[in-house]
Parts: structure tokens; C-alpha cells; sequence
């Protein structure tokens, strides 16, 4: 045994000693927490696959991250807006460089092809398929073979931004025998829920072929218009993408940023837990750790004022809020509410649990909006007295027990929320654990609930919950709050109960609205409104943290998911840096 | 386990000691002068290290004071896991010595009182409407089939059936076992909200068939033993051979294995608060305070304190329970 | 004794199809409609353009797709009578989930999963793949070390109070934390970069198989050693306590008046008796075998057996979490078999009723 030991020692020995020293010239090497899992482009389930689809397939249009907002990109220009009394007419032409890996020119065919592919029955397709279902037809031009209208109904401006956000998909590839080309659009999209009437058999053959292809573990199986080839994919390790040698995007004359793709290869490291990226990091088996912890990414920055990494942040548009659900008995009147709302010590829980590495905002719009920010509304305050002073407005008297009232007509109420959230996010438990001490602080009794994810959204969604926290992502592009305050959206998005005839107008409103200092206008209504009723605070707004070997530079840090732009990387040789 | 105190070693009562220093801190957490709540954190402390502040011995990465924190998690562990530990080592214990002593044959019951349960079980199974009814209607098939079976034969009622106990313990115990432990949470957490009772309950139903293993493996040695041939030859029931003869040999192992299945279950206990059944997150616990070792990697604190607080705790429970061989 | 296993092991499928069928029933039974895991995800305000109408629908197409509409089982739950006595169940037929999944079951067919289409046996083939060589090689390590200290164990010296308080210190430290200092001690510019921090490295197939072996030895080092250490304790606690016992029994002191050292009683003569009731860890170890170590998978990013069962149960993916399950349940109840035989082996006077 011992001898067998030795020798094991023996061979460990060696092979540190001859441990091998990867040649990392023109390669970028990201950190992911988690696998991509499905890289079929119908599906996306995470941040990690939507990020890796985006290098392998282009869209019509695209995300200049340096600029906040959407650029054209296999598009020739932005499309041209016309609009009849019912529908709205977004007409692009596709850049004449665009072409796919066997220099087939893509052209409007292969749009319409995408359409139809996410709307046919039987694929992975449902996601795609109710987002993209406001597209109501697409009329290709008879005279130029690049040039196409989208119809659609609706008249908001994200409409059209969202009406060239999907990956193209090759009809050569796919339906080489033209299996949907004789199938309308409309037609796919009979077949509902409700009613599935029979599908013809090369529908059938089409749904078939495709799940043949496997595409969820092979994208190879598909090459995209983008500017990299997946090389290798081994699940849970690392994705290797590579860039092709031919890419229409260099053919471009002149090209924007979104059509330039700089390094040669992109190793995506998969490393799930965060102290081991950390060590990843330092020992440079990885270039680029984005979304950092707060802690780690501080004291990194400390410790390394001259070392060989590199510290940013950008402000995001990702928040925490805390949502009451108006639909519980205690929390129906807003003055509760508000205050409640004083209860949350904000400055102490961005320095606590971001290290700094947050903001404040009055409500859901970030402040780095400008005119769209609503500046003329105080900052919530960390104000125990004034929660007491609005309870006791509300109705509520403090006796031994705890908060009572007695509304007339109805069963008398105690104050005693529960305050549920996902349990294993530090940053939802130390919110929960302020909130809870400072009402005991005035006598009330909050119950911090915390539970797995599953079971708190299906809580959520039921409605059985009191206090909630909850991360909401916004965007610099789109003012949409329908999803989570409209009130259709009851129980699927908004879990609040929020939602009058007069609030679902304005929500609509602020939507539609086209010009942008009447959008500003409507904006800060909104917000006003929401102050006041308070169906949800705003605790902060994110600041995304990312660490990154000096070498790199360009890497376009924004507030945007992922927080980086891996095409855009450049990478000095090793002897340009100065430390 | 007779001895006279007097000569005890010096570890035995440095055990004990632990022990009831345990026992007077989790009674007076509450009323001794701390500085800082167990459950209040304090945002401008955040993952200090020890003796640098006004936190003794440093805080957690949500600013939660680690003294109170261990004080207060001795209470936890007295009214959780030490329980736990021990209720999951009793059940297991039966089930396992009755399996391993009873075998699948072992254990006989008469055939109308079988035939009567199943009876019942299957009608309380199968139909549902007022209480008055429905056991009116059990008790009517329970005595039927009793009935039935005795007019059998002439010799019905005194036939009986072998309940193949072995077989079904060793059956729950590999389905409990394989039961994803997040699956096995969600289902009950579906049904009940968390509480103290629950939790217990859990912890035991999760944990007991660890012992149980161990016990079943030593009685199959010990049946076998002279000891207990002797016994059955002069007539012992089995109840008291099983009870008084076999289960008392098994205590060595049990008792050698009780303290690590403590600080198992202080771990156990931790994971299922994570999944949102276990101890609401303002109670303090140890596993608690080692979990958020998790968050701050560097905070040796952390470890050092919950860790020295289980290990003492085990090593004392080991002292007192394991006799040492005289020599 | 072939009667025996035969026996033994029908009524071990019987036992696995029961595990199985409860566990599908448990997880199913909470499986409700949620919206499609991906874009259309809640609480983001860039999901604009589907309706909230067209979510729900989304939502129960995929539930379609994915085969979980339809009742559960052949029964399901009655309503009450509103007076007198009534059925508690209400027959569905065999068109229902389980029947479905059993049919394809028995084909040997486990399904795909619902995250990425790929065939479940395809999954846990690779993830064994990662698994079985930390395990196993933890497993035989962490055996050996107990073999290398058993002469130490179960007669009072210095020795065995400093093995004992070793493996309580470790016991009473969570694995992760075990884990994580062996990482920051080993794999650390600031301390000893010794190893490597993650991973497996870059997988070579074209390297001549020693230079393969030695570069998974070398990645795989710390994660071993973490499991080696973390199983110690649970291996070595009991079988000194089982020493203790035998080593008063008359046969050790007749060993011992024979003139054998102490080493050569304990291995020879002791340990044999002694292993019994350490056999029932037996059951524990081969499947834990299969079923890998989240934390050290997750610490050291092994995409193994344990984070593929985790992932799929926070993901709800049942066929892979059953598969998972199905395999564990089965290695689970082929060690209890394994344990029983031994024991008649190790001790001819144990008679194991069929």
C-alpha cells in the first residue's frame, strides 16, 4: 500500500512539474456560473446560451452596447416606419454582404422562413412563438429579394425594435426540400391549445427533420450568419467558439462596431462556484470574470491597485424590489404600505450587502435616465417614526400585542406580514433580516419566509404572499411596465394586484407613446403615481462588476446583459502591457 | 456505567462540564447582558474579524453578532438536533433490531386479526364520506373477514400469517434514502408550513435509517450467538430477549456513532432551512453560521467558532457515552 | 444459495419499481404550469411584446410538448359525497402520465430531458463518466487509509486519541468548507499553487493514454482528497468502536499469549469480526458511488453525477431526476444484497432467512 502511495505521489509529483502552459495568444477566457444547457435558437433558456447564439446567429438588428440603443445588423439601415389606421408597417432591406458560410446570399426568404419556423407546431418553439406573435405577416418584395414589410398591429416603438430580435435561420439548411415554403403563416399558427386541427404531413416531416438535427446539443448542426463557429462544446466544462476566416461581416466596407468580431477564440470556463473563479482569476486561467460578487470584487480592487487586472463597473438596470401584495387583507390601503416602505434602511443595505456597488432610484426608472427620471421625488428615507405615524393614519393602534384595527364591516386585522423571498441569495436575507428588526423595532412582528425557488414562485403566482422580494431587470430602450403592474398581468408577472382602469391606461400610454418628451412626461406621472400607491419599492439599482485581465481592453462594459461584449475584445501581446 | 463518580477520569468530567455549560448557555442566552441580538444585523459591521470592533468575536457577511450567534445556537441545538439525534438513533434502533431479530419470518400474526387490519385499511383506502358511515362500514368488514377467517376451518383462527418485516424495512429504508431530499421538502412543504414539530419530524424521518442499518447488522451477529440460542431454549419470550439480551449489546456501536450523527444533523438541518422548511433564517444555529462561511471564504471566524462549538459538543457526548475498557 | 440471489433479486427490482413510482408521483404531484423557462422570464420589462394571455398559452403548449397534461395516474383524488358513503377515487383509464412513462420504462427507454432533448441514459453516462473515477478513487484511498490506520485504532494510545480528534474535526466541518481551504491552501498563487484550481483541463485525445491518466490524476487530486478525508470519519469512527469490542473477546487475548504483535492481531484476527457491522456502510458507499458529491462537483466544477441530479431537480426536469434516481435506487439495492451475502461470508453462523 505504501509503495503504491509513493507512487502515487510520484505521479502527482511529475505532473505538476510538467503541467502544461496553454498558449493564450488571441484567445479571451470568460467565466460562466452555469452551462448554456440548450443552444437551440428557438429556445434560449439562459443568459449563457442567448449570449452564445448571438455570435453564432445575427439578427435584423442588434444592441450597440457603447450607445444604448438598437443599430442595424444584418439589416442595411434601421427600418422604415409607416403606419395605416390599424397597422403598423416596418419595411428592411437586408444588407447585400450578408451571406451564409457556402456564400448563398440571405435574403428576405430566409426571414420569412424564421417566422414560420418559430410558429410551427411541434418545435421547442413556444417562447418564440408568443413573443413573436404580434407579427401578424410578412410581404416579401417582388422587385428586390431583400427588401420586406413586416405587418403588425400596435404602435408602440419596442414593437419594432423587438420585430428584428430574433436569430435568422437558413431556409437551405433547414428545409433544403421547401417543406414550409407552401404553408402560411397564419396556418402554423392555428394550431393553439385549444384547437389543434390536423397538420399537414410536411408539416409533420418538417417538425421531424428539425428535431433530428438536434440542435438543443449540436448548434453545429446549424451554422449560423454570425461571426463564430462553435468548435467544442463539452456540457458543464467549457464552450469553444471560434471565428470564422470568412465572414460576410469583413466584406463590409467601413463596419460598425457590430460588425467587427476581434478575437480569434472565445473559451467560455464554466466554474460554478464563485471563490474557485475567483482563484481562476487570479492565477490567470481565465481573462474575463464578469458579474462579480460585491466583497470579492472590492477587496480584488484594493489588494491589486498595479497588478495585471483590470476593475469596471457600469450602471445596470437591474433592481431588488420589495412587492406587497394588495390583494392581502392588511396591505389593501396605500398608507400601510407607505409605510412599510419607510422601514427599509436603503443606504445601509447597498453598503452592506453591494459594498457601495449600487444605487437608489424614487421608483422603476433608473436614474441615469435623465429627463425620464422623475428627480423631483425625494428618495425613500429610513424613517421608523414616520411608518408609525402613517400606521396610526392608516387605522392601525399599537397595543401590547402588536398593530391592530378594526375596519367597519370586516374582520378586525393584525399587523403581522410575512416577508417571503428565494432562500440562498444573501442579498434577499439581509434585506429580509433589516426589515424584520426594524419593525420589531415599532412593534411589528415580520416573519422572514425564506424558500426554494420553485415553491416561492408558484407562492407567488398563487397570490398567498404578503411582503416579496423580487429582482426586476429593466432596459435602456423600452418603458413597458405592462408586464409586471398592468392588471391583466394579475398573477402572471404582477403579483402585486396592482392595477386600475386609470393605471393600465397610463401603462399603455407611456408604451405607445412615441415622442420622447411626452413620454418623459407620462414617465414621471407614472412614477408619482407609484410613490403614492406603492405597490412596490425600489431598494436599488445594480451596478455590475467586472474584472478582467490588463491586457484586454474594448470590452464595452455596460449595465446591458451579459456586461461585456466578447466580440468587441481586443487583446495587446503580452509584452505591450505595462503593470 | 456503575461506576462510582469518584473514579471518573478527569475527561469525563471535563465532558460533562461541556455539556452543562451547554445546557445553562441555551437556558440563559436570553437573559445574559450581550451586547448585540442574535437576529439583528448590524450594517456597518459586515464580516468583521474578531476583537477588531465592538463584536467580540467578529460578525457574519449579514452583520450578525457571532457570540450571540453561538449562544444562541446552543439552544438550537438542544431543542433540534440533539433531539433529532436522538429520536432518529431510538426508531432506527427498533426498526432495525426487530428486522434484524424477526427476519422475514420471524414474526407471526394470527391470520384473522391480518385479515382484519388489511380489511379495514383497504375500505379506509378505497371509500370516503361521513365519519359515522365510513367506520361504521370498517368495523362491519373488519369483523366479517375476522369472522370469515375463523369459520375457514376448524383450525382458522389459530393460523397465522409471517409478516415479512425485514423485507419491508430494508424497502423503506432504500426508498427513503433515494428520495431526493429537495423533492421529499418540496411535497411536504406543499402540504405543511414550516414549524418547529415539522422540522423534527423531518430531520428524523430523513435520518433514521442510518442506525437502523447498524443495528440490523449487529443483531444478525448476535442472534446467532450462544447467548441467545440459550435463551430461546428456556423459553424467554422473544419481546424480552430482543429488549433485554440483543439490543443492549448493540449499544457500543450506536453509541460510538450517536455524536457524529449529531453534528450530521446540524448540517441536515441547515440544508433544509436553505430549502425553506427548516429553522426560520432569525434563528441562530451553528450549521447557520458555518453555512455563511460560504459567503466570505477568507472569514476564518466563521469556521473556527461553530465548528470548536460542534466538535466540543460531540466529543463530549462521545466521552460520556462510550465506556472506555478498563485497563 | 442461487434460489437465494434469484429471490433476493426480484424482490429488489419489485422494491426499485416501488422507490420509482412513489418518487415519479412526489415530483409530478408538484409540477404546475409555469411560463417557459426562457425569455419570457417574470419580473424582466423587456419580455414586452407577448401578451399575458399569450404567456398562459405558451406555458400550457410546453406543458403539452413536454407530456404533462393529462391526469397523473389510473386514479385520482374523488370529491366527497355530499352524504352517505362514496368512492375515494375517481378511475382515469391508461391514458395517464404514469402509465405512459412506466410503458416506456419497461422498453428501457428512460426518456429525454426537458431542458436540452438529449436521452437521459446519454446524460448519465457522461456525468458517470466524471463521477465514477473521483469516487471510486476516493473510495479506494479512504479504504486504504483506514487499513493503513486500523492497527491504531481500538486500544487506548496517543495514537488513536490524535486519529480520533482528527476525524471529529473533520466530521464537524462542512465538506464544502473542507473543500474550499484545501483549495485555498493548494491551488493559491498567494499560497501553494500545487494543483489546479478547476476543472479537468483540456482533454486531448490524440496524448498516448499516460500522459491522459496523469493529467486526470493531476485535476482530479484535490477533489479526491477532499472526499477522501470527508469519508474517514464515518468509515473509521464505527469500525473503532467495533475493535474496542472485539478486542476483549478471549480469541485476541489467545492471539496476543501466542506472541503476535498487536498489528498483526488487529488485521488478522480482530478486523474480520469487527468489519460486520462496517459491511451495512457498504450500502451507503456504492451508491454514493453513483451518485457523486454535489459540493465537490460544484466547488471544483466536475460536471458529474451529483450536479446533473441537482441542476435537474432545481430545474424540475424529471427524466433526468428519476433516471438519476432510478440508478441510485438500484446500485442502492444491490449493495443491501452485496451487504447481506458478506455478512454470511464474513460470519458462517448468520443465517439470512429468504
Amino acid at each position: 500500500m505504501k509503495r503504491y502511495l509513493l507512487g502515487l505521489g510520484c505521479l502527482l509529483g511529475l505532473s505538476v512539474c510538467s503541467s502544461p502552459t496553454p498558449n493564450h495568444a488571441d484567445t479571451v477566457r470568460i467565466r460562466w456560473a452555469r452551462d448554456p444547457e440548450n443552444l437551440d435558437p428557438l429556445v434560449l433558456p439562459n443568459a449563457q446560451a442567448v449570449e452564445t447564439t448571438n455570435l453564432l446567429h445575427c439578427s435584423l438588428l442588434t444592441v450597440d452596447y457603447a450607445q444604448k440603443k438598437f443599430v442595424p445588423w444584418l439589416a442595411e439601415t434601421m427600418p422604415t416606419v409607416r403606419r395605416t389606421d390599424s397597422l403598423t408597417l416596418v419595411t428592411y432591406r437586408l444588407r447585400p454582404e450578408a451571406a451564409w458560410d457556402n456564400g448563398q446570399p440571405i435574403l428576405a426568404s430566409d426571414v420569412a422562413f424564421t417566422l414560420k419556423v418559430m410558429s410551427c407546431p411541434g418545435l421547442p418553439n413556444e417562447a418564440a412563438r408568443a413573443q413573436f406573435a404580434f407579427i401578424e405577416s410578412i410581404q416579401l418584395d417582388s422587385l428586390d429579394r431583400r427588401r420586406f414589410t413586416l405587418a403588425f398591429r400596435g404602435k408602440s416603438p419596442d414593437l419594432v425594435q423587438a420585430s428584428g430580435d430574433y436569430p435568422i435561420l437558413a431556409e437551405h439548411q433547414l428545409d433544403p426540400r421547401g417543406q414550409l415554403r407552401h404553408i402560411s403563416l397564419a396556418a402554423l399558427r392555428a394550431d393553439t391549445v385549444q384547437a389543434t386541427p390536423r397538420r399537414s404531413a410536411s408539416v409533420t416531416a418538417f417538425a421531424r427533420g428539425y428535431a433530428q438535427k438536434n440542435l438543443g446539443r449540436h448548434p453545429e448542426n446549424l451554422p449560423g450568419s454570425g461571426p463564430y463557429v462553435l468548435k467544442e462544446w463539452r456540457a458543464g466544462r467549457h464552450v469553444l467558439l471560434q471565428r470564422k476566416k470568412q465572414w460576410w461581416g469583413d466584406r463590409v466596407p467601413a463596419a460598425p462596431p457590430q460588425l467587427r468580431a476581434h478575437p480569434k477564440t472565445l473559451d467560455y470556463q464554466i466554474i460554478t462556484d464563485d471563490a474557485t473563479a475567483l482563484l481562476a482569476l487570479r492565477r490567470g486561467d481565465i481573462d474575463v470574470y464578469p458579474m462579480m460578487p460585491a466583497k470579492e470584487f472590492v477587496r480584488l480592487r484594493q489588494n491589486q491597485k498595479a497588478g495585471d487586472l483590470a476593475f469596471y463597473t457600469a450602471d445596470s438596470y437591474e433592481m431588488l424590489a420589495a412587492g406587497f401584495n394588495m390583494r392581502q387583507p392588511a396591505l389593501r390601503d396605500a398608507l400601510t404600505r407607505q409605510a412599510f416602505s419607510h422601514l427599509f434602511d436603503i443606504p445601509g443595505l447597498i453598503q452592506a450587502s453591494q459594498q457601495g456597488l449600487a444605487y437608489p432610484s424614487v421608483s422603476l426608472v433608473s436614474p441615469t435616465a435623465g429627463p425620464l427620471y422623475n428627480d423631483s421625488l425625494p428618495l425613500l428615507t429610513f424613517d421608523p417614526q414616520k411608518a408609525q405615524a402613517l400606521l396610526t393614519q392608516a387605522g392601525w393602534t399599537r397595543n401590547s400585542q402588536g398593530w391592530t384595527r378594526h375596519p367597519a364591516g370586516a374582520a378586525p386585522q393584525r399587523l403581522e406580514p410575512t416577508f417571503s423571498y428565494r432562500a440562498g441569495e444573501p442579498a434577499y436575507e439581509a434585506v429580509a433580516l433589516q426589515f424584520r428588526a426594524a419593525a420589531a423595532k415599532i412593534g411589528i412582528q415580520v416573519q422572514p419566509r425564506p424558500m426554494e425557488a420553485s415553491l416561492f414562485s408558484q407562492q407567488l403566482r398563487a397570490g398567498r404572499l404578503e411582503i416579496y422580494l423580487q429582482s426586476l431587470s429593466g432596459n435602456p430602450f423600452v418603458y413597458n411596465f405592462a408586464p409586471i403592474l398592468h392588471s391583466q398581468s394579475t398573477g402572471w408577472g404582477n403579483f402585486t394586484g396592482f392595477g386600475t382602469a386609470t393605471t393600465d391606461q397610463l401603462i399603455e400610454a407611456i408604451a405607445a407613446e412615441e415622442d420622447p418628451a411626452r413620454q418623459a412626461q407620462l414617465l414621471r406621472k407614472f412614477q408619482r403615481v407609484l410613490r403614492q400607491d406603492c405597490p412596490l419599492v425600489v431598494l436599488y439599482f445594480l451596478r455590475y462588476r467586472l474584472a478582467a485581465a490588463r491586457r484586454l481592453t474594448n470590452l464595452h462594459v455596460t449595465g446591458i446583459r451579459p456586461g461585456y461584449e466578447a466580440a468587441a475584445i481586443k487583446s495587446q501581446p503580452a509584452g505591450a502591457v505595462r503593470p | 456505567m456503575s461506576r462510582p463518580f469518584r473514579s471518573r477520569p478527569r475527561r469525563w468530567w471535563l465532558a460533562l462540564g461541556w455539556l452543562l455549560a451547554l445546557l445553562f448557555a441555551a437556558l440563559l442566552a436570553p437573559v445574559l447582558p450581550l451586547p448585540y441580538a442574535p437576529d439583528t444585523t448590524d450594517l456597518t459591521a459586515i464580516a468583521e474579524a474578531p476583537l477588531t470592533g465592538s463584536h467580540w468575536l467578529g460578525t457574519d457577511p449579514l452583520g450578525r453578532d457571532l457570540l450571540a450567534g453561538l449562544l444562541f445556537g446552543a439552544r438550537t441545538a438542544l431543542l433540534v438536533s440533539l433531539p433529532a439525534a436522538a429520536l432518529a438513533t431510538l426508531l432506527g434502533g427498533l426498526i432495525g433490531g426487530i428486522a434484524g431479530f424477526w427476519g422475514n419470518t420471524g414474526l407471526r400474526l394470527p391470520l384473522s386479526y391480518a385479515a382484519a387490519a388489511a380489511g379495514t385499511g383497504l375500505f379506509l383506502l378505497g371509500f370516503h364520506g361521513s365519519p359515522t358511515i365510513v367506520w361504521a362500514g370498517a368495523s362491519a368488514v373488519a369483523a366479517g373477514l375476522a369472522g370469515g377467517v375463523a369459520l375457514l376451518g376448524r383450525r382458522g383462527y389459530r393460523r397465522t400469517v409471517a409478516v415479512p418485516f425485514d423485507a419491508l424495512a430494508l424497502a423503506l429504508m432504500a426508498l427513503l434514502a433515494s428520495i431526493p431530499l429537495l423533492v421529499l421538502v418540496l411535497a411536504l412543504a406543499a402540504l405543511y408550513p414550516p414549524s418547529w414539530p415539522g422540522l423534527l419530524a423531518v430531520l428524523v424521518l430523513t435520518y433514521w435509517p442510518g442506525p437502523a442499518r447498524l443495528v440490523r447488522a449487529e443483531i444478525l451477529r448476535i442472534r446467532a450467538l450462544p447467548y441467545i440460542e440459550s435463551g430461546w431454549a428456556l423459553g424467554l419470550p422473544a419481546v424480552r430477549i430482543l429488549w433485554r439480551h440483543a439490543l443492549p449489546n448493540c449499544w457500543h456501536t450506536l453509541s460510538a456513532t450517536f455524536p457524529l450523527s449529531v453534528a450530521t444533523l446540524i448540517g441536515l438541518e441547515t440544508t433544509l432551512s436553505f430549502l425553506g422548511v427548516g429553522l426560520p433564517p432569525e434563528t441562530a444555529s451553528w450549521g447557520r453560521l458555518l453555512a455563511a462561511a460560504r459567503l466570505a471564504p477568507t472569514a476564518w471566524w466563521l469556521v473556527l467558532g461553530p465548528a470548536a462549538a460542534i466538535i466540543g459538543t460531540t466529543v463530549a457526548l462521545r466521552q460520556l457515552a462510550v465506556r472506555e475498557p478498563a485497563h | 444459495m442461487g434460489r437465494f440471489l434469484l429471490h433476493r433479486l426480484l424482490r429488489a427490482l419489485l422494491a426499485a419499481w416501488a422507490i420509482i413510482s412513489v418518487i415519479f408521483l412526489l415530483s409530478r404531484a408538484g409540477a404546475q404550469e409555469r411560463p417557459p423557462a426562457s425569455r419570457l422570464a417574470e419580473g424582466s420589462l423587456s419580455a414586452t411584446t407577448a401578451s399575458p394571455v399569450q404567456r398562459r398559452q405558451a406555458g400550457q403548449l410546453q406543458q403539452r410538448r413536454l407530456g404533462l397534461t393529462g391526469p397523473l395516474f389510473y386514479v385520482s383524488a374523488a370529491p366527497a359525497p355530499a352524504a352517505g358513503l362514496g368512492w375515494r377515487w375517481h378511475w382515469n383509464g391508461r391514458a395517464n402520465q404514469y402509465h405512459q412513462w412506466l410503458r416506456r420504462l419497461v422498453h428501457a427507454n428512460l426518456g429525454v430531458s426537458f431542458r436540452d432533448g438529449q436521452p437521459v441514459t446519454l446524460l448519465l453516462g457522461q456525468s458517470l463518466r466524471y463521477t465514477l473515477p473521483l469516487t471510486v478513487g476516493a473510495a479506494v484511498c479512504s479504504i486504504g487509509l483506514v487499513w493503513l490506520v486500523a492497527p491504531h485504532l481500538g486500544r487506548p494510545s496517543w495514537r488513536r486519541r490524535f486519529l480520533l480528534g482528527l476525524f471529529f474535526v473533520v466530521d464537524a466541518v462542512p465538506l464544502f468548507v473542507v473543500a474550499l481551504l484545501l483549495l485555498l491552501l493548494l491551488a493559491n498563487p498567494d499560497a501553494l499553487a500545487w494543483f489546479p484550481a478547476y476543472g479537468l483541463g483540456p482533454e486531448d485525445a490524440a496524448a498516448p493514454w499516460p500522459v491522459r491518466l496523469q493529467a486526470l490524476a493531476y485535476h482530479l487530486a484535490l477533489p479526491l482528497l477532499t472526499l477522501t478525508l470527508a469519508s474517514l470519519p464515518a468509515l473509521a469512527v464505527p469500525l473503532d468502536a467495533a475493535l474496542r469490542h472485539e478486542l476483549r473477546a478471549d480469541y485476541v487475548l489467545t492471539a496476543r499469549a501466542k506472541g503476535l504483535p498487536d498489528s498483526l492481531v488487529i488485521r488478522h484476527h480482530a478486523l474480520r469480526n469487527a468489519l460486520l457491522p462496517a459491511l451495512t456502510l457498504l450500502t451507503e458507499l456504492l451508491p454514493g458511488l453513483v451518485a457523486g458529491s454535489v459540493v465537490v462537483e460544484l466547488v471544483y466544477s466536475l460536471p458529474g453525477m451529483g450536479r446533473l441530479l441537482a441542476e435537474a431537480a432545481a430545474a424540475h426536469d424529471y427524466p433526468v431526476l428519476l433516471g438519476g434516481v432510478l440508478l441510485i435506487a438500484l446500485v442502492r439495492l444491490l449493495g443491501q444484497l452485496l451487504a447481506d451475502w458478506l455478512y454470511t461470508l464474513a460470519d458462517p453462523r448468520i443465517r439470512l432467512p429468504v
